[in-house]
């Protein structure tokens, strides 16, 4: 409840606040998010089967995040950089699809 | 295979798996089995990271709309400035035509002085009209040019057939326009653009060209000429042909017609780059 609500809080402080981000930071912050997004269901999912760990949670969020990031970074430089966050999109995206099945299996019992 | 398995398999950070599994050594003998680790204060690292994410995703969604509203401004801009432009153009090109018509004129009037200027003014009248300087208008020949009708349904489409098969291109204007000449034509005009002996009939992404302005289909191709012997001539030429085959083929539009009275105007202006006038060194 309360991390939901976090997460509502956060939500409306990006679109109310609306930070000018940068623009050599632009393509990276969807990277961010997704990798971010990874690190949340894992969570969540983990929440479900009992074995939620707040250490595990900030270390995993923290290097999802940076991780992609610096990939893609590294891609820019390398001038695959399309390429690269394409790569990083599909595998977080395989994760993302595994980890939301097994809570719906939790929740639904389906 | 073996990485997609494994990306499925560990989607779950095994991390959580190995800290469970510690906080089982450490405190497990004091709990009974099965019982469910006791809730714990949630850390403010965590709900600040849960917030930042929160801030991350509005950030990103808030910069996608924005990014995507300045795009379809400077669209909105750019197609503004086109229609201004176009405009413009077409009003430039209107009054040019009528100085045009007043030079000549007037030039009429100054060489219908005496005989002799009588006589280059009727030489410069033969020219115009065979170099598209003038206006003119006669029996002629109408031949019609269209794309051809999409086919919504991929099977109705010809076999081997490619995008772009059902397009009229410049090169099919070209041949038609070549084969009116070749059967006679006098005076020739594409969409009211008349054609002179400098006029390039090209294409440029998907728009075909006549002396650099873009036209779009149907194509209106007019020329004048005797028609009774331009009009037979050019409907057994090859081109014509080929295109009566193309409309079965790809269902282009191809049509033509005698008409009683056709109007074409003059050409832009006609501007001499390289030729200098004889007896002058």
């Amino acid at each position: 409840m309360i991390p939901a609500v976090a997460l509502a809080l956060g939500v409306v402080l990006g679109l109310v606040l609306h930070p000018t981000v940068p623009i050599e930071l632009q393509p990276y912050l969807p990277i961010a998010v997704v990798a971010a997004l990874d690190a949340v269901f894992g969570a969540v999912r983990a929440q479900l089967d009992g074995i939620f760990d707040d250490r595990v949670f900030v270390v995993s969020f923290v290097s999802n995040v940076l991780v992609a990031a610096l990939v893609v970074f590294l891609g820019d430089q390398l001038g695959v950089g399309g390429q690269l966050s394409t790569g990083v999109v599909v595998v977080f995206g395989i994760r993302i699809f595994s980890n939301a099945a097994a809570i719906r299996r939790h929740v639904f019992h389906a | 295979m073996s990485l997609l398995v494994d990306m499925t398999a560990s989607a779950l950070e095994p991390s959580y798996a190995e800290a469970a599994a510690r906080r089982k050594t450490s405190t497990g003998p004091r709990r009974p089995l099965g019982d469910r680790p006791p809730r714990r204060r949630l850390p403010l690292p965590f709900l600040s990271l849960v917030v930042l994410f929160g801030i991350l995703t509005g950030v990103a969604v808030a910069q996608e709309r924005q990014s995507a509203r300045q795009t379809s401004v400077v669209r909105q801009s750019l197609v503004a400035d086109v229609r201004d432009q176009t405009g413009q153009t077409d009003r430039l090109a209107q009054r040019a035509s009528t100085l045009r018509a007043n030079v000549s004129r007037v030039r009429d009037a100054a060489l219908g002085e005496d005989a002799r200027g009588r006589a280059v003014a009727a030489d410069v009248a033969a020219l115009e009209l065979v170099t598209g300087g003038t206006a003119v208008h006669g029996p002629g020949v109408l031949v019609t040019l269209n794309d051809a009708v999409a086919p919504t349904d991929a099977s109705v489409r010809p076999r081997g057939g490619q995008l772009g098969d059902g397009r009229i291109f410049d090169r099919d204007l070209q041949a038609v326009v070549n084969a009116l000449w070749a059967a006679g034509a006098e005076a020739i005009s594409i969409n009211g653009m008349r054609l002179t002996v400098r006029t390039a009939i090209r294409s440029a992404g998907e728009a075909v060209l006549v002396d650099f302005r873009p036209l779009s289909p149907p194509y209106l191709v007019r020329a004048v000429g005797d028609v009774d012997r331009m009009e037979p001539a050019f409907v057994d030429s090859p081109t014509a042909r080929r295109f009566n085959t193309w409309i079965s083929l790809y269902g282009l539009g191809f049509r033509v017609a005698r008409v009683q009275d056709l109007q074409l105007p003059a050409a832009g202006a006609l501007e001499l780059r390289l030729v200098r006038p004889g007896g002058t060194p």
